[in-house]
């Protein structure tokens, strides 16, 4: 920020009453919105989460935190979620990593065709979970999809201990052009004499990766991981379009319990504890990312 | 080039040709893995539906069908969707461009009391994913009796911290004489906004409309909860209604996973510096 503090402030001049409103009356319509829609239900949801509600919501009998202590982590199905959860984002964001590394040093030099396998390997972006769940389920399918029409089975790709890996493929192709654009910049932003005077000492290519690309590139990677592992943990409509809207215990993830909660069981307040744990993981991580951050800039 | 020339490679030229095509072969596995499942959309939403469990990656025979009926069937109004679509996207877009556009503003340009304050309480926003405080919104919206609409679709996402952010980043290149000689010359704060700092954040704003668009035309959630009746349906929730009972319907969910996908990746093609740029900033926030 431009700091102005040092020259001499001029001669108080008394503002008019619009003039001291007027920097709020910019500020009011975002605010405004944020008040409505991201303080409130902010406070609301923890609120909720320690009381038993009706089939509409509403609060009925203050519990305290029985519905985290009792209706939560009481249950075996709980932890079996949170465990699913988190080897899903633990897989999705391993994967979405790795094949954004290799797609970025596939492209990393300039040849011909080099642009198009660029422009390919970030397409996964711009494309929807819910129109790629789709396409995935007719992919998926257990007579004739495209999987067992080229293995000549017929795996319920959907079912079983499929599921999981399925679910997960899935989310690992849409997050792949995250992670591709992502880390083709940290590999574009390495100077390029450290490689020149490496080539001098007669280094070869994996020495070269080991040596200078990753080690130059690990504050890229992690950023590029805490994102995965945000976005991992936010997954819904893979679950529920692939799933058939019945995953089982491997593929029940913290989202989809959250509204499964809501909206198939009618308990908002365990929607609400849920949803209470959901935001103090990613607070955790976005610490975690802060602090490392921090630390990274002092080396 | 004539041919004669061309003959005349010389051996460094040649093996220049055989490495680039080298490394172009090393990508072949990972385009198939991400054209693959595209390419077989399109293919089973063309294919006669006899065909569609016996399709392998091409289609041995093509017709229009499913497309004609995404359009055309009375029970599954695809048009409908699309515009419900188009209208919330393009709203929510010009929303954040304006709210943003108005915060980033005051925030750079103005100083008053409990600035600080309020720039963190912006910040604050990021750390909270959007499904951890669904499930209070929809009880807000419900108890407004706002489900059913289109408004219950835009007026929660007319701005963003990621928009704010990203104007402001613009806002501070600004040179610091710009405000002041505009203040000398008596050109009022709301001027100053619309006829030098909007028009000078062009970029910033292409970025944020292309990703907000994106993100409004992908979202799937919100939607889900909060409309249930076909008037005011969007695409994303459109085509997932559909399920896979026969090949009939198969081709047309592809058909319309298809026609869903195109503004998408019109988007990403013709606005790919834009959206990119969006998304470098827009990825801090989960």
């Amino acid at each position: 920020m431009v700091k102005n503090t040092k020259r001499p402030r001029p001669m108080k001049i008394k503002k008019t009453p619009y003039e001291i409103i007027e920097p709020y009356l910019f500020l009011l319509p975002a605010l405004a919105v944020f008040a409505v829609f991201l303080y409130y239900p902010f406070g609301r949801t923890i609120y909720l989460s320690t009381w038993v509600t009706d089939a509409l919501g509403r609060p009925k009998k203050f519990v305290g935190l029985d519905n985290y202590t009792i209706r939560l982590f009481g249950k075996d199905a709980f932890w079996t979620s949170l465990v699913s959860t988190l080897e899903f984002v633990g897989v999705v964001a391993l994967g979405g990593l790795i094949i954004g590394m290799i797609t970025s040093l596939l492209t990393y030099n300039r040849y011909k065709g080099s642009d198009f396998c660029a422009a390919v390997y970030a397409m996964p972006v711009a494309i929807a979970s819910a129109a790629a769940s789709m396409a995935f389920r007719m992919i998926y399918h257990p007579t004739g999809g495209l999987l067992n029409n080229l293995f000549g089975t017929q795996i319920n790709f959907l079912g079983g201990v499929y599921q999981f890996w399925s679910v997960a493929a899935v989310t690992i192709w849409l997050q792949s052009g995250i992670n591709f654009i992502f880390i083709s910049a940290g590999l574009k932003g390495v100077p390029t004499e450290l490689y020149e005077s490496c080539s001098i000492d007669g280094a070869n290519y994996w020495q070269k990766l080991f040596h200078i690309t990753l080690p130059s590139i690990s504050p890229t990677l992690f950023f590029q991981i805490i994102i995965n592992i945000i976005n991992a943990f936010q997954s819904f409509s893979q679950v529920k379009l692939l799933t058939n809207e019945s995953p089982n215990s491997s593929t029940n993830l913290i989202v989809y319990a959250i509204w499964h909660d809501a909206f198939r069981a009618q308990r908002f307040e365990t929607a609400a504890a849920r949803s209470v744990i959901l935001f103090l993981i990613i607070l955790v991580i976005t610490l975690i990312q802060f602090s490392f951050e921090k630390r990274s800039v002092n080396y | 080039m004539t041919a004669e020339s061309r003959r005349k490679l010389t051996r460094s030229q040649r093996r220049r040709a055989l490495k680039n095509f080298g490394n172009f072969l090393l990508n072949i596995p990972l385009l198939l893995i991400i054209l693959v499942p595209l390419v077989y959309t399109v293919s089973i939403s063309l294919v006669n539906p006899d065909e569609v469990y016996k399709t392998l990656l091409f289609p041995h025979s093509i017709q229009f069908g499913n497309y004609i009926n995404a359009f055309t069937n009375p029970s599954y109004s695809f048009l409908r969707y699309i515009i419900n679509s188009f209208v919330v996207s393009t709203s929510v877009m010009l929303c954040q461009m304006v709210t943003a556009s108005m915060a980033a503003f005051a925030f750079v340009f103005l100083r008053f009391r409990g600035r600080r304050i309020l720039f963190l309480a912006v910040l604050a926003t990021m750390m909270v994913p959007g499904e951890a405080t669904i499930i209070a919104n929809y009880l807000t919206v419900a108890r407004w009796g706002w489900t059913n609409s289109l408004h219950v679709l835009i007026v929660p996402y007319m701005t963003s911290a990621m928009g704010i952010f990203l104007l402001r980043q613009s806002y501070m290149t600004f040179p610091g004489e710009l405000k002041e000689a505009s203040m000398i010359d008596g050109c009022s704060n709301w001027r100053f906004l619309i006829q030098i700092a909007v028009p000078l954040s062009r970029p910033a704003l292409g970025a944020l409309g292309a990703y907000v668009f994106l993100n409004t035309w992908n979202q799937y959630m919100w939607p889900l909860l909060t409309t249930d009746s076909d008037a005011y349906r969007t695409v994303q929730v459109g085509i997932s209604m559909l399920y896979d009972i026969d090949a009939q319907s198969m081709g047309l969910m592809m058909a319309g996973v298809v026609i869903v996908i195109i503004p998408s990746l019109s988007i990403f093609v013709f606005m790919n510096k834009q959206l990119i740029n969006g998304l470098m900033a827009g990825a801090v926030k989960g």
